[in-house]
């Protein structure tokens, strides 16, 4: 009995001892996404960082490569074979491909110049939204829209269709990033693939593999999300510019000069979370990147055990709160674009009354309207339904903007061109965008609020006062 | 903070608040000039200013004390029901939702204008019209019976002090609180469909210029036995402080004049404007024909309630009369001819029957 008293406290004393190396090394995956050790039971190789999630940086590569190629368009003589290498992107090939954005700007040196690099064989159609997009007419699934997208974008110069408004770019870029990367990530690992049999922390994710399956799912989201690991260290304004690959001294965290993809840049919805967490009222990038890490703590912690029910209850706590302030940072999104359509209305009305030249003002106004469709599209390809939120939004932005001549873009024909009919009015089309900033409110409580149409009345009227105090003159 | 003193801070927030005619700084200014009327135009002694200024009299009588516990007993009920009513944003942000319905044409070149005339247009617009229409519905207070009984709350004052504005029916309270939220509404709404985010006010210590002016230039003697009188043409153009004392006189060549708040243009456009007179002269009150008034919470808060109800019954018993007398049966020629009703007499019918 006293023996074991004292083993207890030798036990005890080594803990003490030990303690502050189990912070240390505690503090710094706090900070940051990995690494975290390998715990898969049985695993005999050389890793030592269970950490992985190169398959989705290879797809926002693919993204952002795609996005390039949507407006090199000459307006119809490379159409073929642009639209060959969009697919390429698209669609995927073993063979090695350049990487076409992002590419060194200044001295901000990308470490990773070809996909292989980085990861070999990913595509983004196989990753698609599975289910009809309601948004877009032609009734087709997500992979099909974009591929749909591609092939109109390569036959326009620059990437622009001034007879229907579309700006190729915009509407691929936006929607690629709710129907690939929030998809698979809220709708995919968030979601089945934390069920208790589905990917088990017991086993590792694929044979041989260094880290279990409940690691990989995590990882794998948290790829998607597109945090740089180390962003948390970093300011909302910090994270913005690493996307904008102004700051180098902020990406570079291992300080060896260059930029790996891997884990020192910041990628698309993270990019738009700090873009709203800038302005102060709003802190999504963190609130969903401690989240992440938090969750993949949780894992690491069951070392290479099953998750109990009560772990899995936490883990799909955090699960939660990323797939909401996910889904609100494309809210802030398409607020901010329907604000941003407002005022171009208003710049076009005033240049169509003075008789001006609206070339440059209809090119910016569907650049914006592009955006916002492409996130309202996105924001529809998430876990749930969104229901009459949805039918809602399409409705008021419509499959096309309103254009110059009052038509717009009512359809698509069996030949997968676009028809168009009447358009409603310009002040309705206004106060559609009034009503979809204020659904955006109603339905997924945006705060940071770019481009509010009726925050600055709201604030004037705060300033003029009330005279509800019974008073006579 | 406790709640009981975050309540007593909300009841006595209106004197530490740049928007409100109570600030401090506003009445202390107020005084000053009172002083300077007092010994300059006045030509009057410092020892005669200041018990004039403070005069005892004044702020202890029935009707200022009136005043003051009208004051206490609207902030409190203020307190509570200012967050139920229709705020100014409601109303503009219906009309702003309202303009868009029908494609109104772009105000002429409103992207070139330079934002301070924007926002210097916006400034004195929602000046000009704030006291438009507060003399439009200071007029319905008047001439309408139902307004009125409500109104008769703040008339019942027989000497002024600057807490007399606070001296005012609860309702009467809503119907104000009614017009500003309209007023601010539409001026809102159509600066900011025309100008978007080029609209701004212009402001000294957050209150707009012009109602800064207003009130740094001695809007509390409005309410006050300070009767400083303007030049002769100056007050076609604004109201002075002797000109509004003069609405609250009980003379009956003084009845519904001087309706203005600020701006003595509507009354001089629509009729209502009388300059000012020697104020030492005129009595205070509600005129002749009105019940004595002892400044009790009865007469102040219940009789406008019940006056309101015997107006509203007279009114019914009108109408329920009007509607009788609709739906009775024509009357025949012999009626008209005899409308004592007796058309013939006994001895007739006996006459008829014997014939």
């Amino acid at each position: 009995m006293k023996k074991s008293i004292n083993s207890f406290r030798a036990a005890g004393v080594l803990m003490a001892c030990l303690s502050p190396l189990a912070l240390a090394s505690a503090a710094y995956s706090d900070t940051t996404y990995g690494p975290f050790p390998v715990t898969v039971k049985g695993y005999s190789g050389s890793k030592t960082n269970s950490v992985s999630y190169t398959g989705q940086i290879a797809r926002h590569v693919l993204h952002d490569s795609l996005k390039k190629l949507a407006s090199k368009g000459d307006g119809g003589a490379n159409a073929a074979n642009l639209q060959a290498e969009m697919m390429a992107y698209f669609g995927g090939s073993d063979n090695n491909k350049a990487i076409i954005s992002p590419v060194d700007k200044g001295d901000f040196n990308i470490k990773q110049e070809t996909l292989n690099e980085i990861s070999k064989g990913k595509n983004l159609s196989g990753k698609s939204y599975k289910g009809v997009v309601n948004g877009w007419p032609g009734q087709m699934t997500g992979a099909e829209v974009l591929a749909s997208m591609i092939e109109h974008a390569a036959a326009t110069k620059g990437g622009f269709d001034p007879a229907t408004g579309f700006n190729y770019p915009q509407l691929i870029s936006k929607f690629a990033m709710g129907a690939v990367f929030y998809n698979q990530a809220v709708d995919n690992y968030l979601d089945e693939k934390l069920a208790a049999d589905n990917k088990p922390n017991s086993k590792p994710y694929k044979d041989g593999a260094h880290y279990t399956g409940k690691e990989h799912v995590w990882d794998e989201a948290f790829g998607y999300w597109g945090a740089a690991a180390h962003s948390l260290n970093l300011s909302a304004k910090e994270n913005y510019d690493v996307a904008k690959m102004k700051n180098l001294a902020a990406a570079d965290a291992n300080g060896d000069g260059m930029i790996d993809l891997k884990s020192e840049m910041t990628f698309a919805h993270a990019y738009y979370a700090s873009s709203f967490d800038k302005g102060g009222k709003t802190n999504y990038m963190s609130t969903v990147t401690q989240a992440f890490i938090d969750g993949r703590q949780l894992i690491s912690d069951a070392n290479g055990e099953n998750l109990t029910d009560a772990q899995r209850a936490q883990l799909m706590g955090y699960a939660d709160v990323i797939g909401s302030n996910w889904e609100k940072v494309i809210a802030e999104s398409v607020f901010k674009y329907a604000g941003s359509v407002y005022n171009d209305i208003t710049k076009l009305g005033e240049l169509l009354e003075s008789n001006g030249d609206t070339a440059k003002a209809f090119s910016a106004y569907c650049k914006h309207w592009g955006e916002l469709k492409g996130f309202s599209m996105a924001l529809q390809a998430g876990k749930e339904n969104l229901g009459e939120t949805a039918v809602k939004l399409n409705r008021m932005i419509g499959f096309g903007p309103v254009l110059l001549n009052a038509s717009q873009v009512t359809g698509m024909d069996s030949q997968g061109n676009f028809t168009k009919d009447e358009a409603m009015s310009w002040g309705d089309y206004q106060l559609h965008m009034l009503k979809i900033q204020k659904l955006m409110v109603d339905r997924f409580g945006v705060t940071a609020k770019s481009k509010d149409q009726t925050g600055n009345m709201a604030a004037l009227a705060d300033k003029l006062g009330s005279a509800n105090s019974a008073e006579n003159d | 903070m406790s709640q009981p003193l975050d309540f007593f801070i909300g009841i006595f927030e209106h004197f530490g608040d740049p928007k409100k005619r109570v600030f401090l700084g506003y009445i202390l200014l107020s005084i000053l000039i009172a002083f300077i009327w007092l010994l300059v135009a006045r030509k009057m002694s410092l020892r005669a200013a200041i018990a004039k200024v403070f005069d005892k009299k004044i702020f202890f009588s029935r009707s200022s004390r009136g005043d003051y516990t009208i004051f206490f007993i609207n902030r409190i009920f203020t307190l509570f029901i200012s967050p139920l009513l229709l705020t100014q944003l409601v109303v503009a942000t219906g009309l702003f939702h309202l303009l868009h319905r029908v494609d109104w044409p772009e105000f002429p070149a409103a992207a070139s204008l330079p934002t301070l005339l924007i926002i210097m247009a916006f400034t004195v617009t929602i000046f000009v019209l704030d006291d438009l229409t507060k003399y439009i519905v200071h007029r319905w207070m008047h001439k309408w019976p139902l307004l009125w009984a409500l109104h008769k709350t703040h008339h019942s004052a027989t000497n002024l002090t600057p807490l007399t504005i606070y001296r005012t029916h609860p309702l009467e309270g809503i119907v104000f609180s009614l017009r500003s939220a309209f007023t601010q509404g539409v001026a809102l709404s159509i600066f900011f469909y025309w100008f978007d985010d080029k609209v701004d006010l212009m402001t000294v210590l957050g209150v707009n210029v012009l109602v800064f002016t207003f009130n740094v230039a001695g809007s509390n003697l409005r309410h006050s036995h300070i009767g400083i009188r303007y030049w002769r043409w100056l007050e076609y153009v604004l109201i002075s402080p002797a000109q509004h004392q003069l609405h609250h006189s009980v003379a009956v060549q003084h009845h519904d004049k001087n309706f203005g708040a600020t701006l003595a243009v509507w009354d001089w456009l629509f009729g209502s404007l009388h300059h000012s007179v020697e104020t030492e002269d005129l009595t205070l009150g509600l005129g002749q024909g009105e019940p004595d008034t002892d400044h009790s919470l009865y007469a102040m808060y219940l009789r406008p309630l019940l006056e309101i109800y015997l107006y509203l019954r007279r009114r019914a018993r009108t109408a329920a009369l009007k509607i009788t007398t609709l739906f009775r049966p024509t009357p025949s020629v012999e009626w008209l001819l005899h409308p004592s009703g007796n058309t013939k007499t006994k001895d007739q019918d006996e006459k008829n029957a014997s014939l």
